[in-house]
């Protein structure tokens, strides 16, 4: 099969380890990503950027040859002349009109990349509650220099007082980049964001959706449901059980089994629907009881303690507080 | 890249209606590029050849392997894959409810927007979406997605509900690394001199604090580019050989021009 090798603009090269790495900073034996100055008003400390969060491999197929059984190995052709072109020999271009394009040589766009001012400049506050996160890209640890630590730490402690968080620019991973920064712990954390046209905003994608809101008993008995599921979430103790659920798949078909036809899920149907939600409310009441043992949230510690919890009141009861939740006993 | 796009159930405890779920992020909208030859300018496309035979492979012949042994592999459909024996390959059960607030941001990977499939469902969604809302929780769960099985939190948001997969724990780097030898304390002179500057700075989110400048003079330039080749081409024919060079210049100058004269723009403001 043919393949157009379409790449999208990673005009100035790949965001890649590469990126400005090249100072080659290290704290806690980590490398810093970007090394600059972070500018509010007329402050300007020295700091640094840390990769927060890596991905992790997923399980990755081999592209294999049905008839014969082979690997298959991907080359690079011409796709007039069929012919292998060599590395050195593939350029980048773009497409002005069909059919017709526009090379740039790599020394070009070398030249293009942006002259960094090293500065992550503040240019904005914006209130914690206004901040769509939807446009959230990839989080790093932003940390001051040995000089910049109290200019740091006022930020860090005003902002968390103020409710805000920054919006800062800077020529990062040779694009212009906005970041969202915002106090974490004794440190700050710099999110990139994704670009206006990267995203698609909730109110587009749900202006179509039936305007509907609930109301009296329904919400009342969601609401009950609701409480008897409330509890903590620490994401780092969650475990993918895919790649064991596969290799019994692929056993499965190795040993020539049938393979499980998938379940039929059970729609509820807008008449049956407020007895879906009492006869759910009624089950969870009484299977809550039986469980408060097993999990041990706050939540269903109140419920113990007070025998059957009214509705709302053990909710309430139930820690929200951010330093509780991920401080969780396991 | 297609968006992500799936198709499934939603379920809380016996209630339960199909929906469906779309990415957020998209790069459609991105100036794309493509690899061309450099000596005779034609696209470079790629190709699956035989490992062992070097000849190309017929689309019909590609299939997924998965790797039992040395060059040993079970081919997989994705009709097989499909039958993957985890609920949470369909279904979005509702497992837990916690505060909104609650779950990390660095644990946030990427947004999706996931809405009723079909009018039957568009009850049982709304009381989900609603009883979160009122009482400011999110929905924790599990979905297998891009061959993973991922924790996801549904966030009520307008008419719909914005579901986010998280990141794993090891994928996450511990901060303390990073953040011990930050001050725990703060010099109580500045703080109050810096909230007087943040309330001074402070503006509403808008759209316009993520443009792209170089995607905006990249399109400009590229809109202008066809203007001009247009009209040459139909009336000479094959005109300048050079011209395609001395562009390629001009929108390289333009751009450094661009980004610039952002920074000096940003700079001022």
């Amino acid at each position: 099969m043919i393949r157009f090798e379409s790449e999208r603009i990673t005009l100035f090269g790949l965001e890649s380890q590469l990126g400005d790495s090249e100072f080659g900073v290290m704290a806690g034996g980590q490398r810093a990503q970007w090394k600059g100055f972070l500018k509010f008003g007329e402050v300007s400390c020295g700091a640094a950027l840390y990769t927060a969060a890596s991905t992790s491999d997923r399980i990755s197929f081999n592209m294999i040859n049905k008839a014969s059984g082979n690997k298959v190995n991907r080359i690079y052709v011409d796709s007039e002349t069929e012919d292998p072109v060599p590395r050195e020999d593939q350029v980048k271009g773009f497409e002005i009109d069909n059919g017709q394009y526009l090379q740039i040589d790599p020394e070009e766009i070398a030249a293009t990349i942006p002259e960094s001012n090293k500065t992550l400049s503040v240019e904005a506050f914006i209130p914690c509650d206004e901040i769509d996160d939807v446009y959230f890209d990839k989080p790093y640890y932003l940390t001051p220099d040995k000089m910049g630590g109290d200019a740091f730490v006022a930020l860090r402690d005003a902002m968390r007082k103020s409710k805000v968080a920054a919006v800062a620019r800077a020529v990062l991973f040779r694009r212009m980049r906005t970041v969202l920064i915002r106090p974490h712990g004794k440190g700050l954390i710099a999110t990139t964001l994704n670009y206006d046209y990267e995203v698609r905003s909730s109110a587009k994608a749900f202006e179509e959706m039936p305007k509907l809101k609930i109301e009296g008993e329904m919400l009342d008995l969601a609401k009950h449901i609701i409480s008897t599921k409330k509890g903590e979430f620490d994401p780092a103790t969650f475990n993918d059980r895919y790649e064991t659920a596969l290799a019994e798949l692929v056993k499965a078909k190795i040993e020539g089994k049938a393979l499980p036809k998938p379940k039929k899920v059970e729609v509820s149907k807008p008449n049956d629907l407020l007895a879906a939600l009492r006869e759910s409310a009624g089950l969870l009441a009484s299977g809550a009881n039986g469980k408060s043992k097993a999990t041990r949230t706050a939540a269903n510690a109140n419920q113990g303690s007070s025998g059957k919890a009214a509705r709302g009141t053990a909710s309430k009861a139930a820690p929200s507080s951010r330093s509780t939740s991920h401080r969780k006993a396991s | 890249m297609a968006p992500y796009r799936w198709k499934g159930y939603l379920k809380l405890s016996l209630v339960t209606c199909p929906v469906s779920m779309t990415s957020a992020t998209s790069e459609s909208e991105k100036v794309r590029f493509h690899t061309l030859n450099k000596s005779t300018g034609n696209r470079v496309v790629s190709q699956y050849v035989d490992s062992v035979t070097g000849k190309p492979v017929k689309d019909e012949n590609e299939a997924k392997g998965y790797a039992r042994g040395e060059n040993d592999y079970v081919i997989l459909t994705d009709d097989d894959l499909d039958r993957v024996t985890l609920d949470t390959v369909k279904t979005i059960d509702i497992e837990k409810f916690v505060p909104a607030e609650s779950i990390e941001w660095v644990y946030l990977e990427k947004p999706n927007y996931l809405m009723p499939d079909d009018p039957v469902g568009n009850e049982a969604f709304a009381v989900i979406r609603d009883a979160m809302k009122s009482d400011g929780v999110v929905g924790v769960s599990k979905l297998v997605m891009g061959r993973r099985e991922r924790a996801v939190i549904l966030e009520p948001r307008g008419e719909g509900i914005v579901l986010w997969s998280l990141r794993f724990g090891d994928e996450v780097r511990p901060e303390e690394k990073y953040f011990d030898d930050i001050e725990d304390e703060s010099d109580p002179d500045l703080v109050p001199l810096v909230q007087k500057l943040i309330k001074q700075q402070t503006s509403h989110w808008s759209p316009d604090m993520v443009s792209d400048p170089i995607q905006e003079s990249l399109l400009k330039l590229i809109e202008e580019k066809k203007k001009a080749l247009r009209p040459k081409k139909s009336a000479k024919g094959k005109t300048s050989e050079a011209s395609p060079k001395s562009n390629v210049v001009n929108i390289m100058d333009a751009l450094k021009k661009s980004v610039a004269e952002e920074l000096k723009s940003r700079k001022a403001g």
